[in-house]
C-alpha cells in the first residue's frame, strides 16, 4: 500500500486532489516508490503501467517531457524499428515544445496520432508503453496543458532544479537475481551478432557459459510470453553468444574496456574461486582495482567446478568463464591457499576489503539412526561429488567407478545435488541406484527441472517417492542396508497443505553399499575469527541486508551459497555484482552506498515487473517454446559427454523470435 | 518444417506448413502484403513494422514477417486502422528524408518512393531538427546517411549471406545510421549490400548519376564466370551496359558477375578473310585448345566436330574435373556430385578441403556463412594455407603440407568412415592406412581430427566441399574415390566445386583429351590458329554476353545466357556449318544437349527464366544424375613427396575468375604475387621487388607485395592476367619454383 495524490498504476485509478482529509483518500495497492531512500522523498514515479504522483505540487507537463526524454535516450541505444526511431523523437520534440511554452493544440493532437501508432507498432514493449503515461497525464493533468499553450509560458517547475532518476528493465531482468539484459543477448543471437549477445550478458553475468547451461532459470518465471503461451527458453539462449567466443577464438569480449590497473594502494581480497568469487573479482578488476583470490583447491570454479558434474557443465566451457575473469590485468589468483581464521584475520588487516565467497560445503546428514560418518559406505554427496568431478575433470585422485562398479547406491535428496550424484553414480557403473524422496515427482520435477528429472529417469535411476531413511544397519562398520519409511500424502480437510503421513506396515529394507545425503548443504564458518562475532541467520550462514552484501564487520562482505544458504549460481553472481559496486565505492570512502541504478532497481523488485494477469496483445498465440537436442541415453548413459547439444541456429532463431522485448522504462522524481 | 496448417487469409483459403511466417504464406498464395525492410533471403528483419496484420480473436497488430502462421488463423491484411498504422510509419518514415529525388540514383525504382505514392502522402507531415551525415565511399559502394530509413537490410545481407560481417548498425535512435567497420577492406561483397538497398543510400560508386533507372533496358543472364549460374541482369543503355543487377531478394551475386560485366567483344564486324582463314585452320588443325568461357551450344559443337573429324578437345581444367568427377562417380554410381549449394546452407557442418573456398568460389563461401549464421555450422577448413577472411565463420582450422591431399584424404576417409558400416575390402583398406605415417606426413595431427569428429555432434547436414586443388593433383583419381567413399558411407553430402566458368557444362558434354596433337585451333585460348572473345585472336568470337545459350551452374541447373549487346562478326556455328554441321542456329543444340548426361530435351526459347513470389528459382531446369558403373577398386595413398621451402599457389581474388573478369573497367587490376613476410624472407624478396618465374609454358613476371595477414612459405599468385595463355594453366596448384629476382 503505498499513499498518493493521484495513480493510475496497473489499472487502477485513484484521484486525491480534491480530497480535503486524509480520512477520504484511497491508497494505492501496490509498493510505489514513495520514498526514495529513507531520507529523501519521491514526488512522482511514472512508468510503463501508469503514474503515481506523491506531491500535489507535482508539474505534469514536464514530468510527461521528461518521462518522453528517457525515452529517447534509451531509443538512442536502439532505434531499431520505424515508429521508435522517429515517434520517440517526435514524442519529445513536441512535449518539450509544449512545456516550455511554444506549443499549440495541433502539437497536442499531433502527439496522440504518433502515440497511437507507437503503442501499436513499436517493435518493443518500451516503444508500445512509452505513450500511456504521458497520456494519462495528458487526459487528467489537461489544466496544465492547457494553461501553458494558451498563455505560452514554460511549464511551472520548467526551469527548477528536479532530479529524475531513470531506469530501464524488463521483467525477466528484474527476476533474474543477476539483473541479466535479457531482451539484449536475446536479440544479439536474434541478430545473428553473437558478440554483441555474449557482451550483453557479460555486462552483469561473466558465467555466460555456465548460466547459459546450469541455470534455473528463475527469469522464466517472469517472463511474460508465459501469458500467451510458454515462456521463452531464455537459458539456452545465452550459451549461444559465449559457445561463439569459443568457437571462433574471439579475444574476450568485455562489457567495455577494463580500465588500466590503479596502483594506488587499494586491494581487495576474495576468499573462494567460486561463482560469487569469481563475479566479485571480475567486476572489480573492469575497474582496475587489483584483485587477490585465494582459492583452498589447486582447482577453480568452486562448487560449479568440483560439484557440477561434466555432462552438464563441461569443464572446457566453465574454464571459459574462469579463465575470463583469472586473465584480467587485476586478478591473482592464490590456489591451495586455506583460509582459517588466523590467515582470515591477516588477510583482513592487509586489505580494504574482503569479500567471503566461500560458499557451503558440508554434506547435512539425513537424521537416521545410527547415522555416522564414518560408516564405509556413508558417503557426503559433496565428498562423493568432488571425487568424480576431480578425476572426470582433472585427473585428480582416482576414478569412483572403483568405488561404485556394480554397487547399489542410495541417495537422499530431490535438489540438483542429488541428481547429480544418482547420475554420476550410474556414469560410473553403479548396478543399481536409488534415489529417496519425502515428497512427489511434481515436487521434484519443481525443486529441479523437467529435464534433469527425466534424464535420470531414462538412465535407470529408480525414484521412491514419499520415503525417508530411518535406520542405517551396518556389518563391521559397512553399510549393509537400510529400514526405509514410507508415507503418504494426507490431504487436510480444512483445505490447508496436505500432510505427510507415515504409513504403518509401510516400512521396507534396501540392500545396498552406499548412502550418499544429498539432502542440504551448509557452510562451513570456521574461518570466522570468534573474536569478530560475526552476525549468521538462523540458517546459520552469514547475515547482511541483502542490498550491500556487508556483514556486521566493516569492509567484510559476504556472497553466495555462504551468506544465502545453499542457492543458484546466479544468486551469487547477483549478490557478488552488487558487492563488487559497493566495495568499489567502500575502499576509497569508508562507506556503503548504492547507485540511483540500484536504488531503482531495488523499488522495482519491490514494486514487481512481471504482472502475470496481464493481457497481451500484438503477438499470435500458440507458438511452442523451442526444446534443444539432446543426446540419446543410450549415448551418454556410460560417459561424461555434454547431454544437452544446445539449440541449432534455426532453433535459437525460431526461439529469439518468441521474445516480445519487454523493456519498460520506469522513471522517479525526487 | 512441420505439420500441414490451413490459414484464411482476406478470405482466402491457404494451405501451408507450420513454421512459415504469414508474411510467406500470404505471398505464396499472392496476398499482397506491405513491406520495406522484409527480404525473402534472410530471417526477418522487422524495423519497418508496415507488414503488421489483423488476426481474429487476438487483440493488437501481429507483426505478420516474423510471426508464424498457427493452424485456423483467420488474417486479415487489409482495414481501416492497418491502413492508418502504415501511413502513420509511411510518414515517420519521410521525417526529414531529402526531397531531391530528381538527381536521387534511386529514383524511379525506390521503394520509399513507391510507398510514399501507394499511401498518398503528399507532404511531410513531421520534421525535427537535423543533423550533418556527409556522405561516405566504401570502395565499389558508397553510402548516403541522410538518405538511409535504416531498414537494416544491408547489415542483414553483410551477416547472413556473404559474411563479410563489414556493415553494422551504430545505434543512435534518430541518429542511427549504418557503418563500414572494415573500411580498410571494402570487401567487393559489399555490392550485394547495396543490391538490397531500397533507397539510394547504399549505391553503386560506379553506377551513381550515370543513368536514370528507367533508361535502362534489363536483360536477364546468367553468371559467366564463377562457375554458378546464378542469375544476372543486365542493364543496358546505347549498347553500354551501365550496371548489374539481380533478384536481390532472392538471390545473390559473386563479386565477378556484379562488377565483371563489360567484357564484350566490341566493334566486330565479319571480316571474311580471317573467317576464311579459320575454316582453313580448322581443316588442317588435329586439335582444339578451349578455355570454360564457351556456352553448352558451343561445346557441343566442339563434340559434333571431333565426333566429324575426330579433333582432340583439350580444355585442360575441365578435364581434369570430368576426370574427377568420373572416379568420383565410380564409387558412387551417380553421375553428378550428391550435394547443393542448398544444402550447404542448411548445414549443421561443413568441411572445406582442397580449395581457398573465399576466392575460388564466393557464392559457396556465402552458403557456408549462412550456414554458420542460421545453424550454427561448425565449419572446418582444412587447407595449407589459413584463411583469414573466413575466421569469422570457420570454427577449426586444420592446416596440411601442399601435396598431400591423398593422404588427407585417407585420414578422412579413417576418421569419417571408421564406426560405419562397411563392405569388407573397405574395411581392409581402411585397416591398411598407416594412420601414424599419414599423420606425420600430411602434418594433420590426431588430435586435429579427434576433435573434428568430436564437433561432428549431428549426423544429419554434413556437407563436404571439394576443390580445384584435387583435381589437378597428380593422384586426383584415387582421391575423388576416397570422396566418393566419404560420400557413399558417411552421412556426408558432397559438394565438387567445379573450377570456374562453364567447366562443369563442359565436362558433361564434351569428351575431352589429354594431349594436343598437330596444329591446334585455339578458342579463347593461344593456338596455331586463334579464336578468341578477348579480341586479341586471328578470328573474333562473340563474348558470353553476345550470345544465346546455356551454361551448367553448380547448382547443377542448366541455365539461359541472352544477347545483352549486339555483336558482328562471325561465331563457332558459322565455321562449323562451313565444315558440314549445317545447324541453322547455335540455340538449335540446346534441345539436343546429351540426354544421356543428364540433359533436357528443351528448346532454348522454352527455358523458364523467373523466381515465383517465395522466391523459388525456375531458371532452365535442373540437370539429372545418371546411374554410373561402379568401380570400388582403390588404392593405398601414395606418400607425396611434399614440396619443400618457397611455393607459390595459383589462386585468383574473390572478384577474378578469368581473363574475362580482368577486361572488365571496374576489376581490371594488376597482379601481384602476394605472400607473408615469412615467404619474403625465405624468397630473399623485398615487398615490390620484381620476379620472374615459369609454371608450364607460362611466363610470369611479377611484383612481390607483402600481405601481413598471411602467415607461412606459401604465395598466392593470380592468373587472370594472364590473357590468352590462362587457360593451359592446370597443373597442380602448389608448385616449388625457382623465382628469379629481377
Amino acid at each position: 500500500m503505498s499513499d498518493v495524490i493521484f495513480s493510475t498504476w496497473r489499472g487502477e485509478f485513484i484521484d486525491n486532489r480534491d480530497k480535503s482529509s486524509d480520512d477520504e483518500m484511497s491508497k494505492s495497492g501496490f509498493k510505489l516508490p514513495q520514498d526514495y531512500t529513507a531520507d529523501v522523498n519521491s514526488k512522482a514515479f511514472i512508468g510503463w503501467d501508469g503514474v503515481a504522483i506523491f506531491n500535489e505540487d507535482v508539474d505534469a507537463v514536464r514530468l510527461a517531457t521528461e518521462y518522453a526524454a528517457q525515452y529517447q535516450i534509451y531509443s538512442e541505444a536502439c532505434g531499431r524499428c520505424a515508429p521508435g526511431r522517429w515517434g520517440g523523437k517526435i514524442l519529445y520534440d513536441l512535449l518539450d515544445k509544449i512545456a516550455r511554452g511554444e506549443g499549440s493544440y495541433d502539437d497536442v493532437a499531433h502527439l496522440k496520432e504518433v502515440s497511437e501508432t507507437m503503442m501499436s507498432t513499436s517493435k518493443c514493449e518500451i516503444g508500445k508503453t512509452v505513450p500511456k503515461p504521458i497520456l494519462d497525464l495528458m487526459n487528467h493533468f489537461e489544466a496544465q496543458f492547457n494553461k501553458v499553450i494558451d498563455e505560452q509560458i514554460p511549464s511551472h517547475h520548467y526551469n527548477d532544479d528536479i532530479k529524475y532518476i531513470a531506469k530501464v528493465t524488463a521483467p525477466c531482468t528484474d527476476m533474474c537475481p543477476a539483473h541479466v539484459d535479457i531482451p539484449a543477448y536475446i536479440e544479439g543471437v536474434r541478430d545473428m551478432q553473437f558478440a554483441d549477445s555474449l557482451v550483453a550478458t557479460r555486462e552483469t553475468m561473466p558465467l555466460a557459459h555456465t548460466c547459459g547451461r546450469v541455470c534455473p532459470h528463475p527469469c522464466e518465471d517472469a517472463c511474460r510470453r508465459t501469458n500467451l503461451d510458454e515462456p521463452i527458453s531464455i537459458m539456452e539462449l545465452k550459451r549461444l553468444g559465449a559457445d561463439y567466443e569459443s568457437d571462433h577464438g574471439l579475444l574476450w569480449q568485455h562489457p567495455r574496456e577494463p580500465k588500466p590497473l590503479r596502483n594506488d594502494g587499494k586491494k581487495v581480497a576474495v576468499i573462494g574461486a567460486g561463482p560469487a568469487g569469481l563475479t566479485t573479482a571480475y567486476y572489480l578488476a573492469l575497474e582496475g582495482i587489483k584483485v587477490d583470490i585465494f582459492e583452498e583447491l589447486p582447482v577453480n570454479g568452486g562448487e560449479v567446478a568440483v560439484g557440477v558434474p561434466q555432462y552438464r557443465m563441461p569443464i572446457e566451457k566453465y574454464q571459459k568463464d574462469i579463465d575470463l575473469v583469472l586473465e584480467m590485468e587485476a586478478v591473482t589468483i592464490h590456489n591451495n591457499h586455506r583460509v582459517d581464521a588466523k590467515r582470515l584475520k591477516e588477510i583482513d588487516a592487509e586489505y580494504d576489503a574482503t569479500m567471503l565467497g566461500f560458499g557451503a560445503r558440508l554434506s547435512k546428514k539425513v537424521r537416521a539412526k545410527n547415522e555416522r560418518a564414518d560408516i564405509n559406505g556413508y558417503w557426503g554427496a559433496i565428498d562423493m561429488l568432488d571425487k568424480v568431478n576431480l578425476w572426470t575433470k582433472y585427473g585428480i585422485g582416482s576414478t569412483a567407478s572403483n568405488e561404485l562398479k556394480d554397487k547399489t547406491v542410495v541417495c537422499v535428496g530431490g535438489g540438483f545435488t542429488s541428481m547429480d550424484v544418482v547420475r554420476c553414480a550410474v556414469r560410473d557403473g553403479a548396478k543399481k541406484v536409488i534415489m529417496l524422496y519425502r515428497r512427489d515427482e511434481k515436487t521434484i520435477i519443481r525443486n529441479t527441472t523437467y529435464e534433469e528429472y527425466h534424464e535420470a529417469v531414462e538412465e535407470g535411476v529408480e525414484f521412491i517417492f514419499h520415503s525417508a531413511v530411518e535406520e542405517i544397519f551396518d556389518e563391521d562398520n559397512k553399510l549393509v542396508k537400510l529400514l526405509v519409511n514410507k508415507f503418504e500424502l494426507v490431504p487436510d480437510p480444512n483445505g490447508g497443505r496436505a500432510q505427510l503421513v507415515k504409513i504403518e506396515d509401510g516400512d521396507f529394507e534396501i540392500d545396498c553399499d552406499f548412502l550418499i545425503p544429498a539432502v542440504s548443504q551448509a557452510a562451513d564458518l570456521q574461518l570466522l575469527p570468534e573474536e569478530w562475532d560475526i552476525k549468521l541467520t538462523s540458517w546459520n550462514t552469514l547475515l547482511t541486508n541483502g542490498k550491500d552484501y556487508m556483514t556486521n564487520r566493516d569492509g567484510l562482505f559476504a556472497t553466495g551459497d555462504c551468506e544465502y544458504g545453499p542457492m543458484t549460481i546466479v544468486n551469487a553472481v547477483g549478490q557478488a555484482k552488487r558487492a563488487a559496486s559497493v566495495i568499489s565505492r567502500y575502499i576509497y570512502t569508508g562507506k556503503v552506498s548504492l547507485t540511483d541504478d540500484e536504488i531503482m532497481e531495488d523499488h522495482l523488485t519491490k514494486l514487481k515487473v512481471y504482472d502475470k494477469n496481464e493481457k497481451i496483445t500484438g503477438w499470435i498465440p500458440g507458438i511452442p517454446r523451442e526444446v534443444s537436442q539432446k543426446l540419446e541415453t543410450n549415448e551418454r548413459v556410460d560417459n561424461n559427454k555434454e547431454v544437452n547439444l544446445g539449440f541449432t541456429g534455426q532453433e535459437a532463431q525460431d526461439e529469439a523470435n518468441r521474445c516480445m522485448r519487454c523493456y519498460y522504462i520506469s522513471m522517479v522524481a525526487v | 518444417m512441420g505439420k500441414t496448417i490451413k490459414v484464411t487469409i482476406d478470405g482466402k483459403e491457404c494451405v501451408s506448413e507450420y513454421g512459415k511466417s504469414i508474411l510467406e504464406v500470404a505471398r505464396a498464395n499472392g496476398v499482397y502484403i506491405p513491406t520495406m525492410c522484409y527480404l525473402t533471403k534472410t530471417l526477418p528483419i522487422a524495423s519497418c513494422r508496415m507488414c503488421v496484420v489483423a488476426v481474429e480473436g487476438v487483440d493488437g497488430l501481429i507483426l505478420s514477417c516474423q510471426e508464424k502462421a498457427t493452424d485456423g488463423a483467420v488474417i486479415n491484411t487489409q482495414n481501416e486502422q492497418l491502413h492508418k498504422e502504415r501511413t502513420n510509419i509511411m510518414k515517420l518514415y519521410n521525417v526529414n528524408h531529402p526531397l531531391e529525388c530528381g538527381v536521387c540514383d534511386k529514383s524511379g525504382e525506390c521503394e520509399l518512393q513507391n510507398k510514399t505514392m501507394e499511401y498518398g502522402l503528399t507532404n511531410q507531415n513531421f520534421t525535427t531538427k537535423d543533423i550533418y551525415r556527409p556522405v561516405q565511399k566504401w570502395g565499389s559502394v558508397s553510402y548516403d546517411p541522410a538518405l538511409c530509413i535504416m531498414c537494416e537490410r544491408c547489415v542483414k545481407v553483410s551477416t547472413e549471406i556473404t559474411g563479410d560481417e563489414a556493415l553494422q548498425v551504430k545505434f543512435g535512435g534518430y541518429n542511427s545510421t549504418i557503418i563500414n567497420v572494415k573500411q580498410d577492406k571494402n570487401y567487393k561483397s559489399l555490392g550485394e549490400a547495396a543490391a538490397v538497398c531500397p533507397v539510394g543510400a547504399l549505391v553503386d560508386t560506379n553506377f551513381k548519376y550515370s543513368a536514370n533507372a528507367w533508361e535502362l533496358k534489363q536483360i536477364p543472364s546468367s553468371c559467366p564466370h564463377c562457375g554458378g549460374g546464378h542469375d544476372v541482369i543486365y542493364e543496358v543503355k546505347d549498347d553500354e551496359i551501365y550496371r548489374v543487377s539481380n533478384h536481390a531478394e532472392f538471390s545473390t551475386l559473386c563479386p565477378s558477375s556484379r562488377y565483371g560485366f563489360d567484357f564484350q567483344n566490341r566493334g566486330v564486324t565479319k571480316d571474311i578473310g580471317a573467317f576464311n582463314g579459320a575454316v582453313e585452320a580448322f581443316k588442317n588443325a588435329k586439335s582444339i585448345i578451349f578455355s570454360n568461357e564457351i556456352s553448352n551450344e558451343e561445346a557441343l559443337i566442339l563434340q559434333k566436330l571431333k565426333e566429324k573429324n575426330g579433333y582432340k578437345l583439350i580444355s585442360p581444367q575441365a578435364k581434369a574435373y570430368q576426370d574427377f568427377i568420373a572416379s568420383y562417380s565410380s564409387i558412387t554410381g551417380k553421375s553428378l556430385f550428391s550435394g547443393s549449394v542448398d544444402e550447404i546452407k542448411s548445414s549443421r557442418a561443413v568441411l572445406v578441403v582442397g580449395s581457398r573456398i573465399n576466392d575460388d568460389a564466393p557464392i559457396i563461401k556465402y552458403a557456408i556463412n549462412t550456414a554458420s549464421k542460421h545453424n550454427r555450422s561448425r565449419v572446418i577448413y582444412m587447407h595449407p594455407i589459413e584463411d583469414k577472411n573466413i575466421s569469422n565463420i570457420v570454427t577449426q582450422f586444420i592446416k596440411y603440407e601442399p601435396s598431400s591431399e591423398e593422404m588427407v584424404l585417407a585420414l578422412l576417409v579413417d576418421t569419417l568412415l571408421r564406426d560405419k558400416k562397411l563392405p569388407d575390402n573397405i574395411t581392409a583398406l581402411i585397416k591398411s592406412f598407416d594412420i601414424g605415417n599419414l599423420s606425420a606426413e600430411s602434418n594433420v595431427s590426431e588430435e586435429e581430427l579427434e576433435a573434428l569428429s568430436k564437433s561432428l555432434i549431428n549426423k544429419n547436414g554434413l556437407s563436404l566441399v571439394v576443390g580445384a586443388d584435387l583435381y589437378s593433383h597428380p593422384r586426383a583419381k584415387n582421391i575423388a574415390k576416397m570422396v566418393g567413399l566419404i560420400d557413399k558411407y558417411s552421412d556426408f553430402s558432397v559438394v565438387v566445386v567445379p573450377p570456374t566458368g562453364n567447366a562443369m557444362g563442359i565436362a558433361q558434354i564434351c569428351e575431352l583429351d589429354d594431349k594436343i596433337e598437330g596444329k591446334s585451333i585455339g578458342i579463347n585460348a593461344k593456338g596455331d590458329f586463334t579464336l578468341s572473345a578477348m579480341g586479341e585472336g586471328d578470328l573474333d568470337l562473340p563474348s558470353l554476353n553476345q550470345q544465346e545459350g546455356t551454361l551448367v551452374g553448380f547448382n547443377k541447373r542448366v541455365v539461359p545466357l541472352n544477347v545483352v549487346l549486339p555483336y558482328g562478326g562471325y561465331t563457332l556455328n558459322d565455321i562449323s556449318n562451313e565444315l558440314g554441321l549445317n545447324v541453322k542456329y547455335t540455340i538449335d543444340y540446346t534441345q539436343i544437349l546429351p540426354v544421356s548426361n543428364g540433359f533436357k530435351e528443351i528448346e532454348f526459347d522454352d527455358l523458364e527464366d523467373y523466381f515465383d513470389n517465395s522466391g523459388n528459382e525456375f531458371r532452365g531446369y535442373l540437370l539429372d544424375s545418371v546411374d554410373v558403373e561402379i568401380d570400388e577398386n582403390i588404392e593405398e595413398p601414395f606418400e607425396s613427396d611434399g614440396i619443400d621451402g618457397a611455393v607459390i599457389y595459383n589462386c585468383n581474388p574473390a572478384e577474378h575468375t578469368s581473363q574475362f573478369t580482368n577486361k572488365s573497367k571496374l576489376l581490371k587490376s594488376d597482379a601481384y604475387l602476394v605472400g607473408s613476410k615469412q615467404f619474403g624472407q625465405v624468397s630473399k624478396l623485398n615487398d615490390g621487388d620484381m620476379v620472374n618465374f615459369t609454371i608450364g609454358d607460362v611466363k610470369f613476371q611479377r611484383v612481390f607485395k607483402i600481405d601481413t595477414s598471411l602467415k607461412g612459405i606459401i604465395a598466392l599468385n593470380p592468373t587472370y592476367d594472364r590473357g590468352l595463355s590462362e587457360a593451359l594453366l592446370s597443373s597442380y596448384r602448389y608448385i616449388r619454383l625457382e623465382i628469379e629476382k629481377v
